[in-house]
């Protein structure tokens, strides 16, 4: 219980020197800020689109399956389109991102807690918060979305594949059908889940960093940890979210 | 402020306790520093001498007493206001703790770089000369994993003193270094101290290094201070646990275990 209170605080401290320090004339430095963009957000594209191609191509084929029985194989763009935009996009590329960005920062803090560099900078009067987690919770949060949109749209290409090639499905029809099926809400929804998915991967991922015991050990377990509790937080945040957006919105 | 703090006092520790899972590490320590003083803390392994340092500098809480530095309370003070003044701190970490990330140049310029607003080449020059202190010019494009440990060690007190501290905190700063560059160090602290005024607490287990620069020392064992003076008056002093010490000697009253459980009951259960 205890620990949900120091990672509450910490989440709330970060958040702090990501966002609000910003409008105080405190903006996290822009060099940093872009080195962990590269380095959370760019180096995870090819695998990030990689699975999220695969998933659009499965997403189309179990759909067809139910759906030319009873002769609405068209339909499946609509189906592909709706849930990859919904649903599969945010929480796929989240879950992606959490198990390769959010294990690599977990990782990289985590070792600088164990050879006392965080000691270090404390000691120097810098603020560990404001000098290593902003920047990579900035970054996570700006490049997330970017990455879901990415994903989206390699997902519905490998259903556009499956629709043209396998149901030949006509390609102005599929596109027509997919561009029709979507609403704008459709597309927000989803950007604010992936919104709330990049603040529980970045926190969570500092958070276990900080946390780390120990040696090698220490940080080995707390990788873990951290790739776990994201993946479980994500998926609870997603299906609370789910919820909101379905009765109230 | 206290009424027994003077003005030129530097560091005030008073019953300082603390203690791991039940084990008492530190057990009423008191101890001042002045202003330009060379405070070594000598013991044994064990015996509580990072963990005072720690507690002096503020990495983790005592269980109860006071540390002053420069006449304010820091153990209850709020974490913001402490970071503002150790600015005018400098800590050298046993292990150097540099920043894997960065390259040799770049960790001792980034407390320059964090707290002014100094230009790059001002900045430069400044890292040449901390790095020319320790014998290391020409090692700024190098990254720590590139360099020995001794090397990593001059580095992490090149970062220490980048900002010309007031404190300067050393946690064993000759451990793994050869005896000529032992001496160079030394010779730096002791510089440090007589004509630039600033304060050093040095942990220590060297002793020969520990004669040459102290003007003050003070000896823990088993989380006690069993002594407490000039280096002339240590040297002097006719306690068995301190002349064991100094002297480097394995037969004496400090004992080679670190728990007081009986030997032979330890053996057979």
């Amino acid at each position: 219980m205890s620990k949900l209170g120091d990672y509450l605080v910490l989440s709330g401290r970060s958040l702090y020197w990501a966002v609000i320090a910003g409008f105080r004339g405190q903006f996290p430095k822009v060099s940093e800020v872009f080195a962990q963009m590269v380095e959370i957000g760019v180096g995870a594209i090819p695998i990030v689109t990689m699975v999220c191609f695969f998933i659009g191509l499965v997403l189309a084929i179990q759909s067809a399956y139910q759906l030319v029985q009873i002769g609405a194989g068209n339909f499946v763009a609509d189906i592909v389109g709706v849930s990859i935009v919904r649903e599969i996009g945010p929480l796929l590329s989240a879950i992606v991102m959490a198990g390769r960005s959010g294990a690599a920062v977990t990782a990289q803090l985590g070792t600088m807690k164990v050879s006392e560099e965080i000691e270090a900078l404390q000691v120097m009067g810098i603020n560990p918060i404001r000098y290593l987690v902003a920047p990579r919770l900035l970054a996570m949060m700006i490049m997330l979305p970017c990455i879901t949109v990415l994903c989206e749209i390699v997902g519905m290409f490998g259903g556009f594949l499956f629709g043209s090639l396998s149901l030949h499905i006509p390609a102005d029809l599929y596109i027509e059908k997919t561009i029709h099926a979507l609403v704008l809400k459709d597309f927000y929804t989803g950007m604010i889940k992936t919104e709330v998915f990049a603040l529980l991967v970045g926190t969570i991922a500092c958070y276990c960093g900080f946390a780390v015991q120990g040696g090698a050990d220490g940080v080995g377990k707390a990788t873990t940890q951290a790739v776990v509790a994201s993946i479980v937080s994500i998926i609870v945040a997603d299906c609370i979210l789910t919820g909101i957006f379905y009765y109230v919105l | 402020m206290s009424s027994k703090s003077q003005p030129d006092d530097m560091i005030v520790v008073r019953d300082l306790t603390k203690s791991f899972s039940g084990r008492s590490v530190l057990d009423g320590i008191s101890v001042t520093v002045k202003k330009g003083d060379v405070l070594v803390i000598m013991g044994g392994s064990g015996c509580g001498k990072s963990t005072l340092l720690r507690q002096i500098i503020g990495l983790s809480k005592p269980d109860s007493g006071e540390v002053w530095i420069r006449g304010q309370e820091i153990t209850r003070m709020e974490e913001r206001k402490f970071s503002e003044m150790r600015k005018k701190f400098g800590m050298l970490f046993q292990s150097g703790a540099l920043f894997n990330s960065m390259t040799v140049g770049e960790n001792v310029s980034l407390p320059i770089l964090e707290h002014t607003k100094l230009a790059e080449e001002v900045v430069n020059i400044m890292v040449k000369i901390k790095l020319e202190l320790v014998g290391l010019t020409g090692f700024e494009h190098l990254m720590p994993s590139e360099i020995s440990g001794g090397m990593k060690k001059r580095v992490g007190l090149a970062r220490a003193i980048a900002m010309d501290p007031e404190l300067l905190f050393c946690d064993e700063p000759s451990a793994g270094l050869d005896p000529v560059m032992t001496a160079v160090i030394d010779t730096l602290m002791v510089d440090l101290s007589r004509k630039l005024g600033m304060t050093l607490v040095v942990v220590t287990h060297d002793m020969a290094s520990a004669f040459r620069i102290a003007t003050k020392m003070v000896m823990l064992f088993q989380g006690k201070l069993v002594a407490s003076g000039t280096p002339e008056y240590i040297k002097a002093l006719d306690n068995p646990i301190v002349k064991q010490f100094i002297n480097g000697e394995a037969d004496g009253p400090i004992p080679l275990r670190l728990s007081s459980d009986d030997y032979l009951k330890n053996l057979l259960g």
